[in-house]
């Protein structure tokens, strides 16, 4: 006999509601009440709230937090974390010092959503894996130990890199690529203190426990975001490849932030920062194909080696095949974008 | 002598929407927006299994919740009358809501909580649990094609399109010199309309009931629930002023709306029922997954020799669904040998339903890509293939054309997209990192009237309102009816009211098969046409030479009635009240269709013209232009007839592009049931377009000179930008959507 | 495939009413003692009770009109403005941010009605479509959607009015390529964009009443 929990999209238990003033009182918040979640722009958990997925017995709003500032200082960019994405895109320092990681906001979502989508809430978007949003179809992330509907089910949108059996979902931000592409890192508060955690340790692989999408501690609460100063400026681009022209998730997406430099060879490339989305658990940061552009000069060949050594060990799971062409293509095109070299 | 067609420029100065005011404010009001007292909420509950049977529902969760009034399923139904009676249409049985413990498709309604606010329903339902004995299911159509069987429908309707058919010899393309033979998908398209399928349900008594509801028929959809109920037709009162869109969609009465009147029976009150978009997906049908084979010869010269053409779409378990994909193909082309074979394939699905220019769009995806192969094949141009094979008469009908101008579209739309500029070599043409390609394909599709009535209202004061049950789902049927109206009276459109969607006005057919207008607006002729001849009447008591006076000729000019022929007798219109004490005289119209289908074949055209940049690396697919020319006959509203035609392409682009939705065969489940997973076009995705318009008159099919818009201008856009990539890239995409993973 | 008995055995442990609203967020909401709550049920005052403590004070403005009304938390901006206030010219197009029918301005804000909870607006300054006008006077926006034809069924039309207004004030309607951009978060099935767009452009330029 089955029994199967019964979907139903737009259900939403009568949770409690409550303001917090500071972060010491958000942090109380959900010291007491294990089932407490933060909500700022709210607009990935009420809509996963609404289907069911998630079911917070009580909701610590955290938009009165004095998080709103955009400041530089040292050689540091900081983006508090209920700053929201429209606000951080158009602002003018970060369209001077980090103008890729705008470009990468302003590629996701729409207007309206960027509106309301803050700094610290896109840092924890869930995966929009199908499996995940239907409460009737099994899911490790949403129910550990029920299995993924994914690995053999439809999984056109789903993980190439770092995936396992119990998951195959992929992070959809794109904002993340582009922090990772960045070198940020998140600045948190808890009950232990403040600190800081490098995006690159800030977002997990799934691993045994797909459950858990990052490292942040239930209790902590996102402060803001640090972006140390590079010479990028000039030559970065962020590509995302969807199937419309916008407001879509990525099939793939490239970040790519280039510091060129004329020597007597021609165009090089100086330093080489690039992460791609809609590939993993986690924003992929392609190190290896830093490595290898890295004093070479700027050329389609280059490019190429670079896309073909950033694939290996990308691994596809039928109806994402197509990735692992798609992948290296786009690589090599966000590259070509950046450095401004036509062939 | 200026030219006749229409082109964008030309448009732009005509009437503006009579409900454009109400739409903009937010005045309008849809189904889910009318206010009622003791208003309650319905939610349904679907079944997350696609075959079997239900063995236990536990609702007592739901009903101790805050707020919930009432919890039905099928044990404990008020029960639909009509299910219990003997004799019911064997092609077109809907699916017995709660009637028994059967489930047939993944999402099948089985339970409704009904609770005194939205969230309340809303919880209440996620609390009903559903225990089931699960049976194996089916629901891919490649894998199960040994259960395809000739629609019922076919044997009733020999002649018919979905009937085994044979013209000439069968087969014949075989013995032709070139040969194109290749199979073509179509995926699941959901209509998807931006209003959620809504309905309020309200009894009075036990035998009245009325019904704000989101349909495209408001007194079929009483007929519909009168045989349902076993009420008196009269008693069933359906209102749909304003509907959000629909494509087809709200043609008939779905589950939903059953359930919505079981509920408000069961608790006694007003009860409103708001499907999420989830349930859009597979709860208001859509258009089938359908395989198809096209074989296609010709000689060198590009002369078709024969057409063989095979279609399998999917249906459900409990109902035929059949539309018309190889109508194009028995009719299109001047062939003297063709055979078609159309079959339907059950399977745990719901039923689908006709969507926008339902069959044949999906079958003119297969026929226009497959003549595009051969044009490849014969190095022949793609325009000059379809000239060569160009019908004078319908050679399905042996009837001649009521009007056919297919060969000014070409001309026109080539003219205006530079078809010059299409190299006949494919892959050949390069701008940056973009391959650059145009395409053709033509659409068809039938041109039809019924039967329609029109009550006319007008006032000593010189105002003007016509009533009809008639609904408008977007196109601007009040608008063009206005526009009918104020020419054929020569008053300003300004005093002219059209109200329609309410079951209680006078007879219309339903919204759908791009008839509106051609049956509505021969009744508005009708009207302002017995409308003239009653105030000739009145005015003969004036002026005798009235009594002479010939309706064409008569105009209601300012504040006077005037006779074209004989101006010197015009009469004060106020004056024609005077007699009887009248403020206002009410008058009707009718008018149905004649014997014209005998002598003539009636279809309406459409030739669209894509140029389509596909990105080299990435496979992003870029409509950079779309010119599209109808041949539609006579526009009577141009500026809500170009907007039809902008809207056609658009969905046509979405069709072509990005919109499947996907089943999981494993469970029956839709996977992508939301707007963030099933994609249709974004403003990004379109760009401005060139809408021409013939705007030559059919002669024959209803007074005004026009033919059906709605449908035809979908049809063919889908091949034509299948074939703008193929030029493109050299890829030739059959299987629809052309998303980037095709093309790298 | 998920088997999942637990839940089936516990639906059938002869819970009554009363045991089900213990758990109940009613009951988690206040400190009161189990046996008032049980008390409170025996007596029906659940329903009272429920309405009592699972709602919130909201101070709101909208359109100009100030709202002291207490909801529930779960209620969404958008179910307030249809359901609550009748306000329904904010349309629900999918009820999860991805069509655009439910935009409103919070405090001059394009937003998604359908994804923001009420309560998150104490204090908050709403415009809806409804509020759009000056009286008799349409904006320019609305007149420019009529004369540009930038609608069908006109179900997105509010929402697209109110994106398209902001979009101009956000400075993101400087070429026809940045209105397309800006303007994809309102979904038209009815494919009026283009029609849209050149409305855009029309007030932008300043000449919608020309």
């Amino acid at each position: 006999m089955q029994y199967r929990k019964l979907k139903l999209e737009v259900a939403v238990h009568n949770f409690q509601y409550t303001r917090a003033k500071n972060a010491a009182g958000a942090i109380a918040e959900l010291s007491k009440n294990p089932a407490a979640k933060l909500v700022a722009g709210g607009t990935n958990l009420i809509d996963l709230m609404k289907y069911g997925v998630m079911a917070p017995d009580r909701l610590v709003d955290i938009n009165r937090l004095s998080y709103n500032a955009i400041q530089k200082e040292s050689g540091v960019l900081s983006i508090g974390a209920t700053v929201t994405n429209s606000v951080a895109a158009a602002n003018e320092m970060v369209l001077q010092y980090q103008p890729l990681l705008s470009q990468a906001m302003l590629a996701g979502a729409s207007p309206q959503l960027r509106n309301k989508a803050t700094m610290g809430g896109n840092l924890l978007q869930r995966t929009r894996c199908p499996y995940f949003y239907d409460i009737s179809e099994p899911c490790n992330k949403r129910e550990p130990g029920t299995g993924c509907g994914a690995l053999k089910g439809y999984n056109r949108m789903h993980a190439i890199f770092g995936a396992s059996d119990a998951c195959i979902a992929v992070n959809p931000s794109d904002m993340n690529v582009a922090l990772v592409a960045l070198d940020a890192s998140v600045q948190v508060t808890g009950p232990k203190g403040k600190r800081n955690i490098p995006i690159a340790e800030f977002h997990r692989l799934p691993g045994k426990h797909p459950e858990l999408d990052n490292t942040l501690d239930r209790r902590e609460v996102i402060t803001g975001l640090l972006i140390p100063d590079n010479a990028f400026s000039k030559h970065t681009t962020y590509l995302k490849v969807r199937d419309r022209a916008s407001y879509a998730f990525a099939l793939i997406s490239v970040a790519v932030a280039l510091e060129m430099e004329e020597t007597t060879e021609g165009t090089t490339i100086k330093e080489v920062h690039l992460a791609m989305g809609g590939v993993a658990h986690k924003p992929w940061r392609l190190t290896a194909a830093e490595q290898l552009l890295k004093g070479k000069k700027a050329t389609v060949e280059n490019f190429k080696m670079a896309a073909e050594l950033a694939m290996q060990g990308a691994k596809s799971y039928g109806h994402n095949d197509f990735k692992l062409k798609l992948a290296p293509n786009s690589i090599v095109q966000a590259l070509k974008t950046a450095s401004g070299i036509k062939a | 002598m200026g030219k006749k067609h229409l082109e964008n420029a030309d448009m732009a100065k005509a009437i503006s929407r009579v409900d454009g005011r109400a739409k903009v404010t937010g005045a309008a009001k849809y189904a889910a927006e009318v206010q009622l007292q003791d208003l309650t909420y319905a939610v349904l509950v679907g079944s997350t299994i696609a075959q079997g049977i239900i063995t236990k529902i536990d609702t007592q969760k739901a009903e101790w919740a805050p707020g919930v009034i009432a919890v039905i399923s099928h044990l404990n139904t008020p029960g639909v009358p009509e299910y219990k009676l003997q004799n019911q249409d064997v092609i077109q049985k809907q699916l017995r809501v709660f009637d028994d413990a059967n489930i047939y498709y993944n999402g099948q309604p089985v339970a409704v909580v009904i609770a005194d606010t939205l969230e309340r329903a809303q919880y209440g339902a996620s609390l009903v649990s559903v225990t089931y004995k699960k049976e194996q299911h089916v629901s891919n159509l490649e894998d199960n094609l040994s259960r395809a069987v000739v629609p019922k429908k076919a044997k009733a309707d020999p002649r018919g399109f979905t009937s085994d058919f044979v013209r000439g010899k069968a087969g014949a393309y075989l013995d032709a010199e070139v040969q194109v033979v290749e199979e073509y998908i179509q995926p699941s398209e959901v209509h998807h309309p931006m209003e959620l399928h809504s309905i309020i349900a309200s009894w009075e008594g036990n035998d009245k009931l009325t019904l704000v509801d989101k349909t495209q028929g408001s007194q079929q959809t009483q007929a519909s629930i009168a045989k349902s109920f076993q009420l008196k037709p009269e008693n069933v009162k359906v209102v749909a002023t304003y509907v959000g869109g629909a494509f087809g969609s709200a043609l008939r009465v779905w589950p939903h709306e059953i359930v919505a009147i079981l509920a408000a029976k069961k608790v006694q009150k007003p009860v409103k029922l708001v499907l999420s978009r989830g349930q859009m997906s597979y709860m208001v049908g859509y258009r089938p997954y359908t395989l198809q084979k096209v074989s296609l010869g010709a000689s060198k010269d590009g002369k078709l020799v024969g057409i063989s053409h095979e279609s399998y779409g999917k249906t459900s378990m409990y109902e035929e669904f059949t539309e018309n994909v190889l109508q194009m193909t028995r009719m299109m082309y001047d062939v003297p040998n063709i055979d078609t074979k159309y079959r339907i394939v059950p399977l745990n699905v719901s039923t689908p339903a006709p969507m926008r220019g339902p069959g044949e769009a999906t079958g003119s995806f297969a026929l226009e890509c497959a003549m595009d192969e051969l044009s490849y094949k014969l190095n022949m141009d793609p325009i000059a293939l379809r000239l060569v094979n160009y019908a004078g008469q319908d050679p399905d009908k042996l009837l001649p054309w009521s009007s056919n101008y297919l060969k000014d579209c070409y001309r026109l739309g080539a003219e205006k997209i530079g078809w010059n500029n299409r190299k006949a070599e494919a892959g050949t043409v390069q701008e940056g990192e973009w391959k650059v390609g145009y395409g053709v394909a033509t659409g068809t599709f039938g041109a039809f009237r019924s039967a329609a009535t029109i009550k006319a209202t007008y006032k000593a004061d010189g105002t003007l309102l016509l009533q009809s049950a008639i609904a408008d789902i977007g196109p601007g049927t009040g608008t063009a009816m206005t526009s009918i109206a104020a020419e054929n009276l020569g008053i300003d459109p300004s005093l002219i009211t059209f109200q329609l969607g309410n079951s209680s006005f006078p007879k219309a057919p339903m919204q759908g098969g791009s008839n509106s207008v051609a049956t509505v607006g021969s009744a508005v002729v009708a009207a302002c046409t017995n409308l003239k001849v009653e105030l000739a009447k009145r005015a003969a008591k004036q002026k005798q030479e009235w009594n002479n006076a010939v309706p064409a000729n008569i105009q209601l000019k300012g504040n006077e009635l005037v006779n074209s022929d004989d101006t010197a007798s015009k009469v004060k219109l106020v004056s024609l009240f005077t007699e009887g004490g009248l403020t206002e005289l009410v008058i009707e119209g009718s008018a149905a269709q004649g014997d014209e289908r005998n002598k003539y074949s009636f279809y309406s055209y459409s030739v669209h013209f894509i140029e389509a940049h596909v990105h080299e690396l990435t496979g992003v697919v870029r409509i950079k232009n779309a010119v599209s020319v109808v041949d539609c006959g006579t526009i009577v509203s141009p500026k809500t007839a170009r907007s039809q035609l902008m809207g056609g392409i658009v969905g046509g682009i979405g069709m072509a592009l990005m919109e499947e939705a996907v089943i999981d065969d494993r469970t029956g489940r839709t996977i992508n049931a939301s707007f963030g997973d099933y994609h249709v076009p974004v403003n990004a995705d379109i760009p401005q377009m060139e809408m021409l318009f013939v705007n030559e008159k059919d002669p024959y099919l209803n007074p005004m000179g026009s033919k059906g818009l709605g449908e035809v201008v979908i049809i063919g856009v889908a091949p034509a930008v299948a074939n703008a990539v193929y030029n493109a890239t050299g890829k030739r995409i059959r299987h629809l959507p052309i998303t980037p993973d095709k093309l790298i | 495939m998920v088997e999942n008995k637990s839940l089936e055995e516990e639906d059938n442990q002869g819970s009554s009413r009363r045991d089900f609203l213990k758990k109940t967020s009613v009951m988690t909401a206040i400190a009161l003692t189990p046996a008032a709550a049980i008390k409170a049920s025996d007596l029906k005052l659940d329903e009272k009770l429920a309405d009592a403590l699972e709602q919130v004070p909201l101070s709101i403005d909208i359109n100009g009109q100030h709202h002291d009304l207490k909801v529930e938390p779960r209620l969404t901006l958008l179910d307030l403005l249809r359901e609550k206030l009748r306000l329904t010219g904010t349309k629900k197009g999918c009820d999860q941010g991805q069509c655009g029918a439910c935009t409103v301005h919070i405090d001059g804000v394009r937003t998604n009605s359908c994804l923001t909870l009420a309560v998150m607006h104490d204090g908050a300054r709403i415009t809806t479509i409804e509020g759009l006008a000056t009286g008799n006077q349409l904006h320019p926006m609305q007149e420019a959607f009529i004369k540009h034809d930038g609608f069908q069924c006109g179900y997105c039309t509010p929402g697209q009015i109110m994106s398209a207004v902001a979009c101009i004030n956000e400075g993101h309607a400087g070429s026809e390529k940045e209105i397309r951009e800006f303007m994809s978060g309102n979904i038209c099935r009815c494919g009026a964009y283009a029609n849209i767009v050149n409305a855009i452009q029309e007030v932008k330029a300043g000449g919608s009443r020309a």
